[in-house]
């Protein structure tokens, strides 16, 4: 990183100076884990990654700019936007590994979609069940039936985890096969997450249209 | 007054930014002073400016408590709750048109328009009336400082059309906006520095018109709001709208249909229902009663609170329907909620307070006055945007997932609810015939998967692209959600570096030139009619003043020595001699010396009126 322009210091931060507290501007928009000083690595510390979000935006949240000149005002709301971007990449496991994945030359999400067929055939009954409980009444058999799934997902969801961390602790080489099996996880994972998302729905009920 | 001197060279400092609570009943003005916030009120008054509007038929309008008073002779001249219509098309108020007294029609963009007096008013001008007039009050009580810059409140549900018309508002109004602020998020920072507080907060906020739930993490001064929810269409104006029904049905038996549909007794009736509620929450029976219309009869029909709370129920549960989605958003239990935080005159509803209880198993808090803690938490961080602290820090969420119309029709968020604001997304845009110079996309915000469920913050056109073939174009868009919770967008063609022109056609909204255009207007006619107004006001007043004294006078003259009834007959005459003059100073000084002489009498009056009360009667009936 270059000095910052306003007191020479050598930059800790890709987004603030943490000698002056003046706002910094880069040519590229800093990776998440730059933004935190980190080193890319899905294993992580969510408790000091939360500490860290806060004394950062402590520095450089626009409530603290309000009354300088436009271009500081637009850098705190820009920089802020990054930080906060870059905790909800962190701050998710996931979404961590997924920018893990792409940044080492993995497959995204759309070059490896094969699922085993078992696990599709396993997808499809999950659909089917939900299905049944949105045509059915709250407190009858099919919507109990969910709270079980919800139960076994979770189960799936922490088994797809262990396999992720597998793949991906320690952190592979660039274009590592590895890569891809990580993003297959990642996929078993997204098909997981959507279902409990709308077993979560279906239990709280769905927005209304046009709010 | 000194606030009435134009005197350019002899005015006062303006006052240091304040927070405001625009409302949907009633709006407030705080200010951070001495180390902690105040609502600003002026000598002998409580500082509340109903967030109402009467038209005279000639001069001009009548804003806050004089109009309110108004409103009760002459409803068909009076516009309440005009935050309902704020950033919203016809089709989204129909019901709320009912009661409106004037025609209501589409103007550009979408924006409604109340043919007042053949002027076309907009919601953002209206409620710029009603900001305007909390400038004054603030000015009353500052010895004429004027109100310059001002953090304002609004709903957390509120979504980006709503947040722009109340931005529209304070411009047309000459008040800097600082910052948009959620309402809970302003009352849990009063409540938090308050307490000093640490852990999960929920906050449940149900106003005139719209309701909200938070759900924070307080940890050293950073009020970090975890998720949001809420419904910007219900609030105590739907629960009036509940004893209404029933008298609109009951009253239809013996009254011509016709009538009972007019604004003006619609109006009356929602006032009659609103009086009736707020006993309700003090008293076990309340009755209800209006004029009915080409009639000397009253319709008078007793409530319990019990039929009261069975027909607000089915309210009172979508409000929970909200906390559930917030909760479950949030990622916490019930169980995790360390403190329940009521907001809004609405939740002195006891069946509000036991619903709530029960769905978070906790007495929720109740020591902070659920009428002015927004405004004052809006002081705190108007405290906070000045510069004055770095103690405290709001980190708000945006309540809406933002999208983009895809080609089936579909949402394609970019932009997942309850992200922490400021946010950003960037979405890559390309051509699709040779040399297209420019791209139209549709800007979505809401949670459903159908575009045509979702609410469009407008049509944007980006433009500028430099002739090239199909697919060759590079165009970044950025969309940022500030800390208001407010979208701009930009654009760069990134093969040229070119930064593509974006054209926004608001949806809804004011477009730039509007506003410029009602400004210009506004300044033409600002100075008269800041004499006018201050004219009406003071008579007004004095009206009111002299019907409660006629009548005080009746009650208690055999408690009063001839002197003061003489004094107060004298000041009766002078009142209502300087009403015609229509000349401020005059009225000004009829009115203190009016007010001086009746001291007396109130005293009387106030002593008589707590021994009726501690003797049991009910003041509803008195």
């Amino acid at each position: 990183m270059t000095p910052c322009p306003t007191c020479r210091a050598e930059a800790t931060n890709p987004l603030v100076c943490t000698a002056c507290g003046g706002l910094l501007s880069g040519d590229r928009a800093p990776t998440p884990f730059e933004v935190f000083g980190l080193v890319p690595a899905l294993e992580l510390d969510a408790a000091a990654l939360k500490r860290r979000l806060l004394e950062l935006s402590r520095r450089m949240h626009p409530d603290y700019f309000a009354t300088a000149d436009a271009a500081t005002r637009e850098l705190a709301e820009r920089n802020t936007a990054e930080l906060n971007l870059a905790y909800e990449v962190l701050a998710d496991e996931p979404a961590r590994a997924d920018w893990l994945v792409k940044s080492l030359g993995g497959p995204d999400e759309n070059q490896e979609r094969k699922m085993p067929e078992a696990f599709l055939i396993e997808v499809l009954e999950w659909n089917e069940a939900l299905e049944e409980a949105r045509a059915a009444d709250v407190g009858s058999s099919a919507r109990a039936a969910l709270a079980n799934l919800a139960r076994e997902l979770g189960t799936r969801r922490d088994e797809a985890l262990a396999r992720l961390r597998a793949e991906l602790e320690p952190t592979p080489e660039r274009n590592s096969p590895r890569l891809v099996e990580a993003r297959r996880q990642l996929n078993a994972l997204r098909y997981v997450d959507r279902t409990l998302e709308e077993i979560r729905a279906l239990e709280v009920g769905r927005p209304a249209a046009r709010t | 007054m000194g606030f009435l001197q134009l005197n350019v060279l002899n005015q006062p400092e303006p006052l240091p930014a304040v927070g405001i609570d625009l409302g949907t009943t009633n709006s407030l003005v705080a200010i951070w002073e001495n180390g902690r916030p105040n609502v600003v009120r002026p000598e002998g008054d409580n500082g509340y400016v109903p967030s109402c509007v009467f038209f005279p038929t000639d001069g001009p309008p009548i804003v806050g408590k004089e109009a309110r008073e108004r409103a009760v002779f002459e409803p068909e001249r009076t516009i309440f709750s005009i935050k309902r219509f704020m950033g919203r098309g016809l089709a989204d108020v129909a019901a709320d048109l009912k009661s409106m007294p004037f025609p209501a029609s589409s103007g550009r963009n979408g924006v409604i328009e109340f043919d007042v007096r053949g002027r076309k008013l907009t919601p953002q001008e209206i409620s710029a009336l009603v900001l305007e007039k909390c400038g004054e009050v603030a000015a009353r009580a500052s010895g004429g400082r004027a109100l310059a810059k001002a953090v304002i409140t609004v709903p957390a549900y509120f979504d980006d059309a709503q947040r722009q018309a109340t931005r529209d508002a304070a411009r047309l109004a000459g008040i800097e906006v600082l910052r948009i602020v959620n309402e809970p998020t302003a009352a849990s920072l009063a409540y938090g520095l308050d307490q000093k507080k640490q852990g999960n907060v929920a906050v449940y906020d149900l106003g005139g018109g719209t309701f909200d739930v938070s759900i924070l993490a307080i940890e050293d001064g950073v009020f970090r709001v975890l998720a949001t929810n809420g419904d910007t269409h219900l609030g105590g104006d739907d629960f009036d709208r509940m004893l209404v029904a029933v008298a609109s049905t009951e009253l239809s038996h013996s009254v011509d249909p016709r009538k009972l549909d007019e604004p003006a007794f619609l109006q009356g009736l929602r006032l009659a229902a609103e009086k009736c509620k707020i006993e309700l929450s003090s008293y076990p029976e309340a009755e209800m009663h209006i004029q009915i219309p080409d009639s000397n009869a009253q319709w008078r029909r007793r409530f319990t609170r019990e039929e009261f709370e069975a027909l607000s129920r089915p309210l009172i549960e979508r409000t929970l329907d909200s906390c559930r989605r917030a909760l479950s958003d949030s990622k916490l239990d019930a169980s995790q909620i360390d403190e329940v935080v009521l907001v809004g005159g609405v939740t002195r509803m006891p069946a509000v307070r036991a619903a709530v209880e029960q769905f978070f198993g906790r007495v929720p808090h109740t020591q902070l006055n659920p009428d002015e803690v927004v405004a004052l938490g809006a002081a705190v961080q108007a405290h906070v945007l000045s510069g004055g602290t770095r103690e405290v820090l709001l980190m708000d969420v945006t309540p809406l997932s933002l999208g983009l119309e895809t080609v089936g029709g579909a949402m394609a968020k970019i932009i997942l609810r309850n992200a922490t604001i400021p946010c950003q997304a960037t979405e890559g845009f390309t051509t699709y015939v040779d040399n297209q110079t420019a791209i139209d996309f549709n800007v979505l915000q809401g949670e459903r998967e159908l575009a045509s469920d979702t609410r469009s913050l407008g049509r944007f056109r980006l433009s500028g692209i430099p002739p090239m073939p199909a697919g060759l174009a590079r165009i970044a868009v950025r969309f940022h959600i500030d800390a208001n919770g407010l979208l701009t967008v930009t654009a760069k063609e990134q093969s040229t570096g070119a930064s593509a022109h974006i054209e926004v056609q608001p949806q809804n909204g004011l477009s730039e030139a509007d506003v410029q255009r009602m400004l210009a207007a506004a300044y033409a006619n600002a100075k008269d009619d800041f004499a006018a107004r201050r004219v009406a006001e003071l008579e007004t007043e004095l009206g009111t003043m002299l019907r409660a004294t006629e009548k005080g006078l009746v009650d208690a003259r055999s408690q009063l020595d001839r002197e003061t009834i003489l004094d107060i007959e004298d000041a009766m005459k002078s009142a209502r001699e300087a009403c015609s003059t229509r000349d401020a100073q005059v009225l000004q000084r009829a009115r203190d010396a009016f007010e001086k002489a009746t001291m007396p009498l109130a005293a009387v009056l106030m002593d008589n009126f707590a021994k009726k009360a501690l003797t049991g009667k009910i003041i509803g009936e008195m």
